[in-house]
């Protein structure tokens, strides 16, 4: 077993190292907590403007008045989240090369748009708010990498003006950004021409049609949501940051499904999508943390006979109502111990599955597209998540009982160990 | 004045850790500035820093963080899993004051 478990380290600590020090992997990643507040900021604004029976408190009329009045706090933020997503990506691969960053958020930005349609309803000097959302959100990324790098690549030739000595330092670096971003931005203008004479008219659709909807529609898929959600437990098995590494590659497709249930939740229409980002944050990771450990945590305060459990306990459900589950994968210990591997294992592949299948017949109404903060206590979380909806909350209490049960069993063997060494012990 | 630095993936579990290793240090009568930062945040606060410590889910970034610390010129180690799940202030600031003293 031992011999087993240190191979399979031996394999993963290089996945996880590629991952998360990979440059672009890195800036998508920080990118994403740049927009992140803001996100937030709109989802709660979306959650405030849909409370529960206000329609009927003060009449149809004046709630319209009411979600309008609301609208622009999600219309702002949450809705044309891409465009914060690459401004922070444009930044962070700046940053990394060690050069002016806020020029990397903008050349990122401005390229991005240069490549944007620039019609809305056959009228022109619009720019369609849709493709700021999800739609643009894969070009985005790879705009906002590219231009990062072309801008970066400019000024290291050293393509800038030199200013005479005397001229004020800021005057002199607002010249030395102006030969990198306008050759970088040329360069992004002739790629739209050259698109316009291609079937796809502008490089938004060739991206969206070539790499987003095949990667969103398998990324949505239950095969694809299982495996995700399977690396992330046996990535922590090894005491390594599961969520941290999956997600870096994953939260691009789960945020612009995400982004396709909130405008239709908003535009009243059929939720398109049972995985989300909110799907995997608040069904499956937001019980606890990662691996649902609140529902572990419970079991233990229920049964746990032995020391060393019983203090487990006591630690660990303070933050794990939060979400903050390091006490318990360490403290147990969950990370390389034989014992719990198959209830870590398992139990979250089967609330996904059991999750998705609650959510496709409907039973369970799906993620409307919410972004609540991760630290959102479990029940309040599903609540939010699924657009104020009681039954969010109950699909969390099943998901818990489903915790309960897989790893009771393993809980008491464990606990038995504990106790019979802390008695011999004595 | 000891500065010590903790960084995980949100800063979230490595504050529980900052609380307890405060106490530690109020106890011993140990002038120290503790603190816990998102990973993406402690490039920069490794300026202020005179130690790093990681929580051990994140110890894939300690060859990235390692450069950083060469050029700032401070330890750097992550955190002893077992310590990390007892929440162990004292173990957790023995180390760091042991990574200082170098």
């Amino acid at each position: 077993m031992n011999k087993f478990m240190d191979m399979l380290e031996n394999v993963l600590m290089p996945v996880a190292d590629k991952l998360n020090n990979n440059r672009y992997l890195t800036a998508l990643r920080n990118g994403f907590m740049v927009a992140l507040p803001l996100i937030i900021f709109g989802s709660m604004f979306v959650v405030i403007a849909n409370l529960p029976f206000l329609d009927e408190l003060i009449g149809e009329e004046a709630f319209a008045t009411y979600q309008d009045l609301l609208g622009p706090a999600s219309a702002s933020t949450l809705s044309i989240m891409g465009l914060f997503v690459i401004m922070g990506i444009g930044y962070k691969m700046v940053e990394q090369r060690g050069g002016e960053s806020v020029y990397g958020a903008a050349v990122a930005v401005a390229s991005f748009l240069i490549l944007t349609p620039q019609v809305v309803e056959d009228t022109a000097g619009g720019i369609p708010t849709n493709v700021l959302g999800a739609e643009g959100m894969f070009l985005g990324i790879f705009t906002a990498f590219f231009a990062a790098e072309i801008y970066q690549a400019f000024v290291k030739r050293d393509l800038t003006i030199k200013m005479p000595a005397g001229v004020p330092d800021a005057v002199s670096r607002s010249f030395s950004a102006l030969i990198p971003i306008a050759l970088t931005l040329t360069i992004f203008l002739v790629v739209r021409i050259i698109f316009g004479f291609t079937p796809f008219e502008t490089v938004q659709e060739f991206i969206y049609t070539i790499i987003q909807e095949p990667l969103t529609a398998l990324g949505s898929g239950l095969p694809a949501t299982l495996i995700a959600v399977l690396l992330i437990q046996v990535f922590w098995f090894f005491g390594l940051h599961g969520q941290i590494i999956v997600n870096s590659v994953f939260d691009p497709i789960w945020y612009a499904l995400n982004d396709q249930n909130l405008s239709a939740y908003q535009a009243g229409e059929e939720l398109p999508n049972i995985v989300t980002k909110q799907f995997i944050d608040t069904f499956i990771v937001g019980i606890g943390g990662s691996g649902m450990t609140l529902a572990v945590l419970i079991a233990i305060l229920l049964v746990a006979k032995s020391r060393q459990l019983k203090e487990i306990g006591k630690i660990a459900t303070p933050p794990g109502i939060f979400n903050v589950n390091e006490p318990v994968i360490f403290g147990l210990p969950i990370i390389m111990n034989p014992l719990v591997i198959i209830p870590w294992l398992l139990a979250p592949v089967v609330v996904a599955f059991v999750t998705y299948m609650f959510m496709s017949v409907g039973i369970v109404p799906r993620p409307a597209g919410i972004i609540v903060p991760w630290t959102t206590p479990v029940l309040l979380s599903g609540y939010m998540a699924t657009g104020n909806q009681i039954m969010g909350a109950v699909m969390q209490l099943i998901n818990m009982a489903i915790v309960f049960i897989i790893w009771l069993p393993f809980l008491k063997v464990m606990d038995r160990q504990y106790y019979d060494n802390e008695q011999s012990e004595k | 004045m000891k500065k010590i630095l903790l960084a995980c993936s949100a800063g979230m579990s490595t504050s529980l850790l900052v609380t307890r290793m405060q106490e530690e240090a109020e106890s011993r009568g140990l002038e120290a500035e503790i603190w816990a930062v998102a990973q993406d945040k402690a490039p920069e606060d490794m300026k202020k820093a005179d130690v790093l410590l990681i929580g051990p889910q994140m110890r894939f970034m300690k060859k990235k963080f390692s450069k950083v610390a060469d050029e700032v010129g401070i330890p750097l180690d992550s955190i002893d899993p077992v310590a990390y799940g007892r929440v162990d202030g004292k173990a957790v600031l023995d180390k760091a004051l042991e990574l200082i003293d170098g």
